[in-house]
């Protein structure tokens, strides 16, 4: 076991733990507010301008709002206003469907990009 | 390359194909995807110290074609792996070893270690992911244990077999 082993022993645990910290913190911060209605998007918006904004759906307008880093549908027309009741979501996770008016209210991040495919 | 050589290559190949498929039945693949522990090194340790760079060169790769067939999965995804992990890690075997400064166990972790970095490469390649490389610390750090533990087995195996004549 030479010295030179030890040395790359030593430089391997190096690059094992350097190449975690650039790999966890690569995470881009979601950051844009995007409503498709039938699958187009219709509207896009920075999540930290608060605003109101309305969308034409299948069955009427549907008033999205953007408070505090936050999205919520206000009003819209449907049988059983479940998008409303959902309340306001904040991050990438959960998106906002509305069935009845084909729109979807979705947090994405900047670089608009696929979500990635797992085969 | 006489005939005799020609034949105890064959079969420092056949065991490391023997070596390479009983490895796949060990279920430490569960527990981190994609590591093995790499016994087929051992063989790759012993020919390079035995006899030359050249001879390990054709023993390797032949183990990663031979092995492939012999499974049904010739250019699948897991001999696209193998392959890069291989190519990579037969270099880097042969480049530390002709500097003469390391010693089998370090050979042997620079092996096990690149050999990862391969196959980390070529999926990420595969699959256009960037994020496959999260895979990599773990890897990296478990394949300082493997290689160890293999260059302590191929040291004791060429300390051994150097006093018998085929």
């Amino acid at each position: 076991m030479t010295k030179a082993d030890k040395l790359l022993i030593i430089l391997i645990m190096i690059c094992s733990i350097g190449s975690l910290i650039p790999l966890l913190r690569h995470n881009p911060l979601p950051s844009q507010v995007v409503v498709y209605v039938k699958n187009q998007e219709v509207l896009r918006q920075d999540l930290s301008q608060n605003g109101t904004y309305h969308v034409e759906g299948t069955l009427g307008t549907v008033t999205v709002e953007i408070k505090d880093r936050k999205v919520q549908v206000t009003q819209e027309n449907s049988p059983y206003h479940i998008c409303s009741k959902q309340g306001a979501i904040s991050d990438a996770s959960t998106p906002i469907v509305c069935l009845p008016n084909e729109t979807i209210v979705k947090i994405e991040s900047d670089d608009v990009g696929e979500d990635t495919v797992i085969q | 390359m006489t005939t005799r050589k020609a034949v105890e290559l064959a079969f420092l190949m056949a065991a490391g194909i023997v070596l390479q498929i009983m490895e796949s039945f060990l279920p430490v693949v569960f527990i981190v995807p994609g590591f093995k522990i790499g016994f087929a090194n051992i063989i790759a340790l012993y020919t390079l110290y035995n006899y030359d760079t050249r001879s390990m060169w054709i023993v390797g790769i032949g183990r990663i074609f031979m092995a492939s067939l012999l499974q049904g999965l010739l250019f699948s995804v897991s001999f696209w792996l193998s392959l890069a992990g291989g190519l990579l890690s037969l270099s880097i075997m042969s480049l530390l070893h002709r500097t003469g400064k390391f010693s089998i166990y370090g050979v042997s972790v620079a092996g096990a270690a690149c050999h990862s970095i391969g196959q980390v490469a070529a999926v990420t390649f595969i699959y256009q992911q960037f994020f496959m490389q999260l895979y990599l610390p773990v890897l990296l750090a478990l394949s300082i244990v493997s290689g160890l533990c293999i260059g302590i087995l191929a040291g004791q195996l060429i300390r051994r077999l150097r006093r018998v004549t085929l």
